[in-house]
């Protein structure tokens, strides 16, 4: 017979698995069935406490959080087709408003160009016109 | 809302609970209470074990088309609580530890209930001292020790159940549990 469990036995005995030798000597060791009798108090202990400390939070946190937690996917995928409707807008109007600018702009200029080419294509200013009709061209 | 399971669902047989899986709101108030205890046992933070909860059964909403019976419900339940709590702790190391070693809430409760009990008041403080000795134990150990260990001797799951809901081998919990239980009772024979 061995003398006293080691701790490792105990341990062994506490998990449902003990040796053969092991549990022969809790049979006929008082001893060693005081300490594990002891153990297993404290772990029984342990788990009452436990359970009972996470009853006493559970009705006041659970409580106030309410029933069942929705799914949260829907709100999120509400707030995302938001975000990116707002971005697809902002997208849209980067490109677009320059351009509107851009081709007012270019209009504008191409008027311009065009008095200019006139004006440079006039062979005398426009207030002698009538007189250059009155001269003979070779 | 009362938060105790109804003796009739926790006697369902699995297919049953899976069967639950329709009606979300039963199963939410079968296992609540559970998912939540098991994530303040190891995360001794209220809000956070709230909050793990919470994301606990969104998760399983999200997933429970995915649910395959090869093992119970709550099983499956306390698999993905194992995952959030994994996550929350490595992403609050520092704070966990800091409160982990301060908090002493349970112990608190222990001496209320452990005083209706007919014991002498020595036995009743050796046996509160032990409880405490626990819990600070529990707290101090590795992270899957811890998770085995409360597992074990708080939820009572046995060893398939809980290598399903960490996803170790049935040998590994059996080795954590074993250096678990060690370093708890040297704890306990440090303060006692």
């Amino acid at each position: 017979m061995i003398a006293h469990l080691s701790s490792d036995q105990l341990s062994e005995y506490i998990l449902g698995q003990p040796s053969l030798i092991v549990a022969r000597h809790v049979q006929d060791c008082p001893a060693c069935r005081a300490e594990l009798a002891q153990f297993r108090e404290a772990l029984g202990e342990f788990r009452g406490a436990v359970r009972a400390w996470s009853e006493v939070e559970a009705d006041q946190a659970l409580e106030i959080s309410g029933s069942v937690p929705q799914p949260r996917s829907w709100a999120v995928s509400q707030q995302l087709a938001w975000a990116l409707l707002i971005a697809a807008v902002c997208v849209i109007a980067s490109f677009v408003m320059p351009r509107q600018r851009g081709e007012s702009t270019a209009g504008a200029d191409a008027v311009l160009l065009n008095q200019v080419d006139v004006q440079v294509s006039r062979t005398a200013p426009s207030s002698m016109e009538p007189l250059m009709k009155l001269v003979v061209q070779e | 809302m009362h938060l105790s399971a109804t003796s009739e669902l926790e006697r369902a047989i699995p297919a049953d609970i899976a069967a639950l899986a329709g009606d979300f709101e039963a199963l939410v108030l079968l296992y609540r209470t559970k998912v939540f205890r098991f994530a303040l046992a190891s995360l001794r933070d209220v809000d956070a074990a709230e909050t793990v909860t919470q994301d606990c059964f969104l998760r399983a909403y999200q997933a429970r088309e995915r649910f395959r019976q090869d093992c119970s419900m709550q099983t499956w339940l306390m698999q993905i609580a194992v995952n959030l709590i994994r996550d929350h702790t490595r992403n609050r190391r520092v704070q966990f530890w800091k409160r982990a070693n301060l908090t002493a809430k349970p112990v608190d409760v222990a001496g209320r209930t452990m005083a209706d009990r007919a014991r002498s008041p020595e036995a009743q403080a050796l046996l509160q001292e032990r409880v405490a000795a626990i819990w600070t134990a529990a707290g101090r150990l590795p992270e899957k020790q811890r998770t085995v260990f409360l597992l074990r001797f708080v939820e009572d799951m046995d060893l398939l159940e809980i290598a399903v809901a960490t996803g170790m081998k049935e040998g590994t919990v059996k080795t954590h549990l074993f250096r678990a239980l060690r370093a708890v009772r040297e704890r306990i024979g440090a303060t006692v």
